[in-house]
């Protein structure tokens, strides 16, 4: 076994899926994890039965983090729903993340600390959506006083399989909260929360500003999609296409953009003419920085952590193994919520990543890519293995979960990502030349929109071959 | 299989018992803490008293404007202190609707 740690997070993971299949106490299975391990000191020295005793342990382990992770304290805010009921409650919390307004309607994360409801007052926890019909100067780390009613999150359609209540679960959003009119909602306090999350957020604000005051309005909507992982404005029908290419992972921030962005950050700091190490250094925090502003999803958390792990292996002078730190981001990201796993983003991100370790080295030996002398064509080639190596790996997930195959998803990928990398480097440009030279943004605004509208062209002309996508039945 | 050197097999041994205990300590904690800080408002809480406020107070609550809060003040001159809430139908203009409005968001004390 040469790669340890990955094979216990895949034991960890495993853990958690049989937790989700089967019915046990959690008592049951945290005696069980205990006995392994008792087991794993005993027989420490005996190195066959130390493996297989700390397998168990672990496969327990993860077993009884999922069963923890669904038991939820007495003041659990969905403790407080009723059915059917009409009740009024106070709640006081914090804004966790950046509030949204589509439609003069707005949304956002409310982390609940205290319920008001009729005449006494409880100390509450967990998190709510929160809807209010057109509030706009809210921002995260507010501290709210609001009066809602309480709703339990429900799926629309009847898709059960990915299920908007599910998606919520999965998040650990236990109840919806309805304001009636923004004159119920009573700022108590602001900047509160994290500093490093509120920058974050700021900057995000503020570099969503100066795309819409640059680009048209369609423009706009993809670069902050691609930038910033902020999806809203993006036109349902250009949305749709682009998800039955097998491209839409271009559209959502994922760990594509997160290395353009390492890209354009280590090119700036070499630019400057530091030393490797520093730029290795200063890179880090910038990251973790654009992983906040991007609302820190499963995929982008996984690339910052994995570039993490890289740096660091860097820096101490040694090789970081992907299949190593691919665990150790998927351990880092279960560990603070094991349902994650049950999550789509979650899994196509690692299943693509995966793959594309697994796959695409064998492919490329198969195919001698190296012996190449024509520079383009290896080019080429290499990015078609990529490609189809992370098809190969989420093709499963998405004819599950979607019910869609997309055979031209790794043509639309060869074509498509590289164009999509030049209009992120694009999009940034305009960002930094707005701020250092504004002359320079307009030209910066004009190229970025006849990339986008190429992209959004090419996508169009893809789904017009024969057989480019069909749904499941 | 695992080549696992002495000191990294004690290093996973001691993150996965601590991580084991700690998992129970949570799993207790949130089954056996009771609901904290349960206070009982008192139901009079943010009521405007009908026998002390002044007129800006009495025009704070929806569905007394200027003259009915004149008319308020006036009445309570009168006859010294309001006895009941429901005194309040004497006052010119107080319609059973407007008193229905009214009487939840006032209280007596002297």
């Amino acid at each position: 076994m040469k790669h340890p740690f990955a094979w216990l997070v895949f034991i960890f993971s495993l853990g958690i899926l049989a937790a989700s299949l089967f019915r046990v106490s959690f008592e049951t299975v945290y005696l069980l994890a205990a006995a392994f391990l008792t087991f794993c000191l005993v027989f420490s020295r005996r190195k066959l039965i130390f493996v297989l005793c700390l397998s168990c342990a672990v496969f327990f382990f993860g077993a009884l983090s999922l069963k923890n992770s669904r038991i939820l304290p007495k003041e659990h805010i969905s403790r407080f729903i009723y059915y059917q009921s009409d009740n009024f409650f106070c709640l006081e919390g914090l804004i966790d993340n950046q509030p949204a307004l589509v439609d003069n309607k707005t949304t956002f994360i409310f982390k609940i600390r205290k319920l008001y409801s009729k005449n006494a007052q409880f100390s509450c926890c967990g998190k709510a959506l929160v809807y209010v019909k057109g509030i706009t100067g809210l921002a995260y780390g507010d501290v709210l006083l609001l009066k809602g009613k309480l709703f339990r999150p429900y799926n629309f359609g009847a898709n059960q399989r990915r299920g908007f209540r599910d998606y919520l679960y999965n998040q650990g959003i236990y109840a919806f909260v309805r304001v009636r009119s923004a004159s119920e909602i009573i700022t108590l306090e602001r900047n509160k929360g994290l500093g490093l999350k509120r920058f974050s957020l700021r900057l995000k604000s503020k570099i969503e500003a100066i795309i819409f005051k640059q680009v048209s309005v369609l423009t706009a909507a993809v670069l902050d999609a691609m930038l910033l992982g902020e999806k809203k404005f993006i036109p349902p029908l250009i949305y749709k296409s682009m998800m039955q290419t097998g491209t839409v992972h271009i559209l959502v921030v994922s760990g594509f953009n997160t290395g353009i962005v390492a890209f354009i950050i280590f090119l700036i700091l070499k630019l400057l003419r530091l030393k490797r190490k520093i730029r290795f250094i200063l890179a880090l925090p910038c990251l973790v920085i654009y992983c906040f502003a991007t609302g820190a999803s499963t995929p982008v958390v996984r690339a910052t952590i994995m570039t993490i792990i890289f740096a660091a292996g860097f820096l101490v002078k040694r090789e970081a193994q992907i299949y190593n730190s691919l665990a150790i981001a998927a351990l880092s990201i279960l560990l603070g919520n094991p349902r994650q796993i049950f999550d789509i983003g979650f899994q196509l991100s690692f299943s693509s990543v995966f793959a594309i370790a697994y796959l695409y080295p064998k492919l490329s030996g198969f195919l001698q890519t190296e012996k190449l002398k024509i520079r383009l064509l290896k080019l080429l080639l290499e990015g078609a293995l990529v490609s189809f190596s992370a098809w190969v790996g989420t093709c499963g997930i998405i004819a599950y979960q979607f019910r869609m195959f997309s055979p031209v998803t790794v043509l639309a990928n060869i074509l498509i990502v590289p164009l999509a990398g030049f209009i992120t480097l694009c999009g940034f440009s305009l960002v930094l030349a707005s701020l250092g030279l504004p002359p320079l943004a307009p030209l910066f605004g004009a190229t970025a929109e006849l990339a986008v509208s190429l992209l959004i062209k090419l996508n169009l002309l893809l789904l017009k071959f024969p057989g480019a996508y069909f749904y499941l039945h | 299989m695992f080549d696992l050197t002495p000191e990294e097999r004690k290093v996973i041994l001691f993150l996965l018992t601590i991580a084991i205990i700690g998992a129970g300590i949570n799993f207790l904690a949130k089954v056996n803490a009771p609901l904290k800080n349960v206070i009982f408002l008192s139901p009079n809480i943010a009521k405007v008293n009908l026998n002390t406020a002044d007129k800006d107070l009495l025009m704070s609550i929806s569905g007394i404007g200027e003259k009915t809060a004149g008319r308020i003040i006036a009445y309570r001159k009168q006859q010294g202190a309001f006895a009941s809430v429901d005194e309040l139908r004497k006052i010119k203009g107080m319609n059973a609707s407007r008193y229905e409005k009214i009487k939840d968001s006032v209280v007596l004390k002297q």
